[in-house]
């Protein structure tokens, strides 16, 4: 989208609203613009390069810019390199409504989000954290340290590398990332990677037993180790966690599900079912 | 616990939700890492950081998206492991205690959230009379010295306090309670790793999680080994299933 020859700003800032981007975009979360007051933070340092004696255009783009907008910051911010690139041909005199900035912006925040959302906090962050913390329970505060730097560094690169590709190859180029079925392909590895992983989490941390014991008078035969070690180790934990998948899937919220655990371990402790 | 220690760890709550820099949400804001924090802070990061990792583990899918915040994990985390250090308790008992304060934080996140609206007016202020160069103080400043108000405060209070009764409180449970704690400290992974489901156990990708479980439950094998076969099955599976659609 935007010329080699046809630029009205440097490298350098780009780098600049791209850090104000990735660091400030939710200072001042809330409900009535989300993060459109970012976007107009962004763009206050580009706006006197846009345009030198316009003042008049220079207010309509921020007002523009301080619109409603939300998003996953990392997987979205190809959009804010993206309209960035726009305003800048607007300013050079491209034939650009105002309108049709917002509207394609406002298009690709929906998608960009859901898909930004279900990769990073319901794949990455999940899985980079159970294994750091099974390293950190190993003995080691390095697992702390590893996941931190980790997904400090992640982020900042992966927003990065976003941003520029938004700012130079454009919407159409983000439509078709959306649509191409390589995002297919990476979601289908993610999801085959993150059941492995939580399979192996909840043989590892998840921990329920029963503390029946069946005493007559010449034996004791004890439940668990007995009966249900015997036909595999883990199988309670197995079972109770594909019943609070279930119970998700109902739509119960996490909030009661909390109280039905704790039911269950008051009713199950008290008894002596669980131990 | 002194009273620098408390507001310390006031200060590692802001930090960890106050959103500046944003990635404090990816980092600072989870148990395993605000854990190790506030381990550092009370002269103990290991078990800081192990604590703080079993908390974690109710929190592991949670998803803050569109502006909601299930559970306030930062809360439960650094309170959770103030008070396994002072109180000496397992992992298990400061877990469950840590979930109900995790329920009881999200205020704060909702408090900023609707709060922090009256700063974009000054932003459409500072539009109307041309200054750009002073946006940054309503996007960044102002919201934050709100942030930091209602964050350090009520945590280095619950700290403070908090870690002061938390051993009478602890010497009062006996047997069964102490048991119960430690039930619910089992189970409650559980819910965190329910909620991942819901993202990725689809389609055929869900006999993995059976694979994954069986694999961990008879080799022994940790999760790092684990990630590792996991990365390299899904590389494969992707593979095939190209193939596949390729030679139809």
């Amino acid at each position: 989208m935007a010329d080699e020859k046809n630029k009205l700003l440097s490298k350098k800032d780009l780098l600049k609203s791209f850090l104000i981007w990735e660091t400030f975009p939710q200072c001042c979360y809330n409900y009535e613009r989300m993060m459109g007051q970012s976007v107009a933070h962004v763009f206050a340092p580009l706006i006197k390069k846009f345009y030198k004696n316009e003042p008049e255009k220079r207010k309509e783009v921020m007002k523009r810019e301080i619109e409603f907008f939300n998003v996953h910051i990392e997987f979205g911010s190809c959009i804010i390199g993206m309209a960035i690139a726009m305003e800048e041909q607007k300013a050079l005199g491209g034939d650009i409504p105002g309108e049709f900035i917002t509207s394609i912006k406002t298009s690709l925040m929906g998608p960009l989000a859901g898909v930004g959302d279900t990769i990073w906090q319901g794949v990455v962050i999940p899985i980079l954290l159970s294994i750091c913390i099974d390293i950190t329970l190993g003995g080691t505060v390095a697992g702390a340290i590893i996941y931190a730097v980790a997904i400090i560094v992640g982020a900042y690169a992966l927003s990065y590398a976003n941003f520029m590709f938004g700012y130079r190859s454009g919407s159409e180029a983000i439509m078709d990332f959306l649509e191409k079925g390589t995002l297919k392909k990476i979601l289908k590895g993610a999801e085959v990677m993150g059941c492995l992983v939580m399979g192996g989490l909840i043989a590892n941390y998840v921990s329920m037993q029963t503390g029946i014991e069946i005493v007559s008078s010449t034996s004791t035969f004890n439940l668990q180790t007995q009966f249900f070690d015997t036909l595999m180790p883990k199988i309670l934990p197995f079972g109770f966690t594909l019943f609070v998948y279930w119970l998700l899937k109902k739509r119960v919220s996490s909030l009661k599900i909390i109280g039905i655990i704790i039911l269950i371990a008051i009713v199950g402790g008290v008894t002596g079912i669980l131990a | 616990m002194s009273i620098i220690q408390a507001i310390l760890c006031g200060v590692v709550y802001y930090f960890a939700i106050g959103n500046l820099p944003f990635v404090g949400l990816w980092s600072l804001q989870r148990p395993l890492v605000c854990g190790f924090v506030t381990g550092i802070i009370l002269g103990d990061p290991l078990t800081g950081a192990m604590v703080g990792g079993t908390i974690n583990l109710v929190y592991l899918g949670f998803m803050s998206a569109g502006g909601s915040m299930p559970a306030d994990m930062a809360l439960a985390g650094i309170l959770g492991v103030a008070f396994a250090i002072t109180g000496n308790l397992d992992a298990e008992t400061a877990l469950a205690l840590s979930v109900p304060i995790g329920i009881l934080g999200t205020i704060v996140w909702y408090l900023r959230m609707t709060f922090d609206s009256i700063f974009v007016h000054i932003a459409d202020r500072y539009i109307e009379n041309e200054e750009y160069h002073k946006i940054w103080r309503a996007n960044v400043l102002f919201p934050q010295l709100f942030a930091a108000v209602i964050t350090i405060i009520p945590c280095t209070l619950a700290a403070y306090f908090g870690a002061s009764y938390i051993s009478g409180f602890i010497e009062l449970m006996s047997g069964t309670i102490l048991t119960v704690f430690k039930i619910i400290g089992g189970l409650m992974p559980a819910l965190g790793i329910g909620i991942t489901l819901q993202y990725i156990f689809k389609g055929e990708a869900r006999v993995f999680l059976f694979l994954g479980f069986v694999l961990a439950v008879y080799s022994g094998l940790g999760l790092l080994p684990l990630g590792v076969i996991a990365g390299l099955v899904a590389v494969v599976y992707v593979q095939l299933s190209d193939r596949e659609r390729v030679s139809e």
